[in-house]
């Protein structure tokens, strides 16, 4: 084989590797990003929990059927309907951390924590807030289409009860028919610059473990080109 | 006494203009943003071969140099 031929062969196979931990790198970075958000948002799913049934027992722990006392719907709807929603997204997050339908679970019932934390504060606008802060949240995973599914289920959720029971969404009984749209709206213009900011990260992230790759390849070239003596007495100092 | 290091601009740094083996021969200048452009492979090869030669303001400079920016 000749010299040249070998030099070929073996920029070649320095180069794999090399691209390879680039890539493994890239991966092992975004994989714990993800594990750790999954983590973040477990525990959050629990604190929303124990939350809103705080809120449904201060603001409507009991209601009256006739003369009797009885605990109010609210409370059963955020213990029950609240175990459901935390239920899947902390199951996932315990046993499939990292995987795409992990997040995705996690994206709509944060949403759905949303439209059911407006529900028991009676349509409250201030509590609206909490689909922002959510939205801001998932932006945490640095993957832009988590967001997309979370702006689908909270766009569908605000549609439809704005439709059937407006109260519980608006707390009127009669609002404006554009009001689904100008909340949409809010919510367009807070995740365009979300998605911007996830797509940013993962560049940086990528330009960080390619910049890696590049030392390396800097750094076995000048080995190529280091003399059998330095690459001794180099191999004595590691010693 | 002021040292030629205090009055670089750090931002200047690294190199602006990069020289690599062009595939139907001879050499092709890119500048920075085409040659972080070019697929990671391409890149490190070059960059093992050393047959990538950087450039800050026309002047060469080392690979070493133009990887710490």
């Amino acid at each position: 084989m000749s010299v040249a031929r070998k030099a070929l062969e073996m920029t070649q196979a320095a180069t794999e590797a090399i691209v390879k931990r680039a890539e493994a790198r890239y991966d092992t970075h975004r994989q714990e990003i993800f594990r750790t958000t999954d983590r973040t948002f477990a525990g959050l799913m629990i604190g929303q929990w124990l939350f809103a049934i705080l809120v449904a027992m201060t603001y409507s722990p009991y209601g009256w059927q006739g003369k009797v006392k009885t605990v109010h719907m609210h409370v059963w709807v955020a213990l029950i309907l609240g175990a459901a929603i935390t239920s899947l997204p902390v199951g996932l997050a315990w046993l499939r951390p990292g995987e795409p339908l992990t997040r995705h679970v996690i994206a709509a019932a944060q949403m759905l924590w949303s439209a059911l934390l407006i529900h028991l504060t009676g349509g409250r606008i201030e509590t609206h807030f909490h689909v922002f802060g959510s939205l801001a949240f998932l932006a945490f995973y640095r993957d832009w289409p988590v967001l997309i599914t979370g702006t689908l289920v909270v766009a569908i959720d605000h549609l439809l009860r704005g439709i059937l029971w407006p109260e519980s969404v608006y707390g009127i009984p009669n609002p404006e028919w554009w009001r689904t749209l100008e909340h949409a709206s809010w919510v367009i213009f807070c995740i365009s610059f979300l998605v911007l900011s996830c797509r940013r990260s993962q560049r940086d992230m990528q330009f960080m473990a390619e910049k890696g790759a590049e030392l390396e390849a800097l750094s076995e070239n000048q080995w190529r080109n280091s003399s059998a003596v330095e690459r001794a007495a180099n191999d004595e100092h590691e010693r | 006494m002021t040292s030629v290091a205090n009055v670089v601009d750090p931002a200047r740094k690294g190199y602006d203009r990069v020289v690599v083996p062009a595939p139907e021969g001879g050499t092709r200048s890119l500048s920075r943003k085409q040659f972080e452009g070019l697929p990671l492979r391409e890149r490190v090869s070059y960059l093992i071969d050393g047959t990538a030669q950087f450039f800050l303001d026309g002047a060469p400079i080392s690979p070493s140099d133009a990887m710490r920016a």
